[in-house]
């Protein structure tokens, strides 16, 4: 065991300094206007692609998942195997009609169809979710450091909310996309290591892991368990957790500004393609890495600590060689501040165009608007900071993010679907759903014992059934607020004006829908892993 | 009103037709929408991208470059739509305070004090058919697809409908009356 050396102190600092360095070169100090631009529009799809991944995830799932895995094997991989048939739903409903419609905030949207009381009380959920989620994302950060050095988790809590905020505030570093595919590349990295230092440490390699593995049920990631008290069924999975995910990629203002930000429909679909096809596989590479760290805890007869959310970190600081730990410690720092930063950022646009900006000071200067948002990223920071002191009762961090998002996303995913899909619904209706919707989900998971992956899908089932049926008690909307959700195009007269110029305009050929192709791809993918797993399980049953 | 420049169309034929088909159209035509351009930049400095609107859209195309990419003729056969209104000078830099706001890394850059130039944006039109006719627009100058451009497009395809069918009425009163 070497520990955290003096070497690792200092590739941790070099490392962070290195990536503000970067942050600050090429993402404000830029002398040429045209540099602004032009530095987001030459880097290629599959990097901005990862660098979202980076934004979303990758700390928390550093941290949390390999405890995940420790505890219940690949059974939890459920919860993210809806990923690809999210992404379908994302590409081809939610994100061209977020696009056509020119907003910044989502919930824009949902004033232009419900009015604004709608639109405040959909952002004010977003506000609370987010902002206790980002609670849990300040944690994992501060309890690497309190590894690290041994001192209290409560001040390393306090010291990464410092610096979180302070270098929100300052601009952020999360505008420098090739520094989030780095810190991407750097957990990638120490993930691969890990696996490899662990599996060399045992003296049967990779049988030993296979063996435990098989002989505890940890690749049993497929139960078909139709009980809805057991948690990690594969209908929880596919039922709640396509919901979650789906609220989570479509409705979160945090994770759809990036996609409201790309230059195109087809750049936005293309970042969420990359998350569609990574994220089960990088979900299984850390849960595989719980399941050798269970291997090598019974080994080795060791205790494992109370907050599994230390294994992995513990594990690099004692095994890995001089440098790499400070590497890879380094990269879960940067990773997590990068969160942050995206975080505390949506939180205060939020506030300052949602509330701020509509009614307190309506029509205020942009340095105004400036020290406001400013303001508000300090406001939440600290907020966020008072939910990190009660994270670590919350289990793997990874759940614990998940577990929060279900509390708030089903009926806020279910008033999104009933702006689009039914006509009929107003405002009346939409208000009734979201708060009968967020009731009877914390009606349901306080009273029944049900897979807390369920709360999504009685949340978005319960806000559009009571919100279309009240909708019906007042008025139907007029043309105009349908304006956003209808295909502009469907009236009969611009049918036969579309017809007449088709006719006379210079035919293309054959189509070829990309977004058609794209979304059997993912389907395919979906298909592959759900046929991967139950072919491991198979095998590990005999 | 200062006069409207003309952005050269740099997506060819075949380009467009490749991108239009990617986006599922089965036929196309070049068309030019008529817009409002603002310089951004440094506070006292050069421009170095262009915010693109007109006052009924809720948010502007972005266009990169030191210089518009003018082009000195004026098109005359093509499809013009021209339907829009210019932005309000107050209506631009709330329009750009919003996409800062979002984009944290363009801050400090702001819209100059210039009035905005009208200028004819090339674009290309895709007409695609499913169970209905669908319109994809796409811009001439990078190929990209612009859905915000859609309710003026086909407010102007509507015009243009009209002033044909009238113009074929016209045509064929005169026949008669010959």
């Amino acid at each position: 065991m070497e520990g955290f050396t003096l070497f690792d102190t200092l590739v941790l600092i070099t490392y962070i300094s290195l990536i503000a360095w970067i942050g600050s070169r090429f993402g404000k100090d830029q002398h040429n206007p045209e540099d602004y631009f032009l530095g987001g529009r030459k880097i290629p799809g599959w990097a901005i692609g990862l660098s979202v991944m980076a934004t979303q995830a990758s700390a928390i799932t550093f941290i949390g998942a390999p405890g995940w895995g420790f505890e219940g094997g690949l059974e939890r991989l459920v919860t993210f195997i809806n990923v690809p048939l999210a992404m379908i739903v994302l590409i081809l409903v939610l994100v061209p009609i977020f696009h056509r419609a020119g907003i910044y905030s989502i919930y824009e949207l949902l004033e232009r169809r419900f009015g604004p009381a709608t639109r405040t009380l959909s952002a004010l959920l977003f506000l609370i979710a987010r902002g206790l989620a980002t609670g849990v994302v300040l944690y994992a950060p501060a309890l690497v450091l309190a590894v690290v050095t041994g001192w209290s988790v409560n001040l390393t809590i306090i010291i990464m909310a410092v610096l979180a905020i302070s270098y929100t505030v300052m601009g952020g570093i999360s505008a420098v996309i090739w520094t989030d595919v780095i810190q991407m590349f750097v957990l990638w990295l120490g993930a691969l290591l890990s696996i490899f230092l662990l599996v060399t440490s045992l003296p049967g390699g990779w049988g030993d892991v296979m063996a435990f593995g098989a002989g505890s049920g940890m690749f049993n990631a497929i139960d078909l368990s139709f009980d809805p008290s057991v948690t990690y069924s594969l209908w929880a999975g596919l039922l709640g957790g396509f919901f979650l995910h789906v609220a989570y990629f479509g409705t979160d203002q945090s994770q759809i500004q990036r996609v409201l930000s790309s230059p195109s429909v087809v750049d936005a679909q293309r970042s969420l393609l990359i998350g569609g096809y990574l994220l089960i596989p990088q979900m299984l590479l850390f849960l595989f890495i719980g399941i050798i760290l269970a291997t090598y805890y019974q080994q080795h007869g060791l205790t494992p600590p109370d907050d599994l959310n230390e294994l992995l970190p513990r594990y690099v600081v004692s095994a890995f060689p001089s440098g790499m730990a400070g590497l890879v410690i380094a990269g879960v720092f940067a990773a997590a501040m990068s969160s942050l930063d995206s975080a505390l950022n949506s939180l205060s646009a939020v506030t300052v165009r949602d509330f701020y900006s509509r009614y307190i000071k309506p029509n205020a200067s942009d340095a105004h608007y400036l020290k406001a948002s400013r303001l508000a990223t300090v406001f939440w920071g600290l907020y966020a900071t008072l939910f990190a002191f009660f994270a670590g009762n919350l289990g793997p961090v990874i759940e614990a993010v998940n577990q929060i998002g279900s509390w708030f996303y089903g009926a806020l995913l279910g008033t999104f679907l009933l702006a689009i899909f039914s006509h009929r619904s107003n405002a009346r209706g939409a208000i009734a759903g979201l708060v009968v919707g967020m009731l009877s989900v914390w009606t349901v998971s306080s009273q029944l014992d049900i897979s807390w992956l369920y709360n999504n899908t009685v949340g978005v089932t319960v806000s559009v059934t009571v919100g279309y049926f009240v909708s019906l008690t007042a008025p139907a909307p007029s043309r105009d607020q349908l304006s956003d959700v209808m295909m502009e195009e469907a009236a009969p007269d611009m049918q036969a004006v579309l017809a007449a110029r088709a006719d006379n305009a210079q035919v293309i050929g054959k189509e070829a829908r990309v977004t058609r192709r794209r979304c059997i791809g993912l389907f395919a993918w979906f298909c592959i892993m759900l046929g991967m797993l139950a072919l491991l399980q198979g095998w590990a049953n005999g | 009103m200062a006069e409207r420049l003309t952005l050269a169309r740099q997506i060819d034929d075949d380009t467009a037709k490749r991108r239009l088909q990617r986006l599922g159209a089965k036929a196309c035509e070049p068309g030019w929408v008529g817009l409002w351009a603002a310089g951004l930049g440094m506070p006292a400095g050069d421009p170095g991208a262009w915010l693109l609107c007109a006052k009924e859209m809720r948010r502007a195309l972005l266009l990169v470059g030191t210089q518009l990419p003018a082009h000195a003729k004026e098109p005359n056969t093509e499809l013009k739509i021209d339907s829009s209104l210019p932005p309000t000078p107050e209506a631009l830099k709330r329009l750009w305070l919003w996409e800062r706001m979002a984009t944290p890394r363009y801050w400090r850059i702001q819209v100059l004090d210039s009035a905005p130039t009208p200028l004819w944006l090339p674009c290309w039109l895709g007409y695609a058919r499913g169970r209905q006719h669908r319109l994809v627009v796409i811009s001439g100058v990078s190929g990209e697809p612009l859905p915000m451009l859609k309710p003026s497009v086909l407010k102007g395809l509507q015009q243009a409908h009209r002033d044909t069918q009238s113009a074929e009425l016209e045509e064929q009163r005169g026949n008669t009356i010959g």
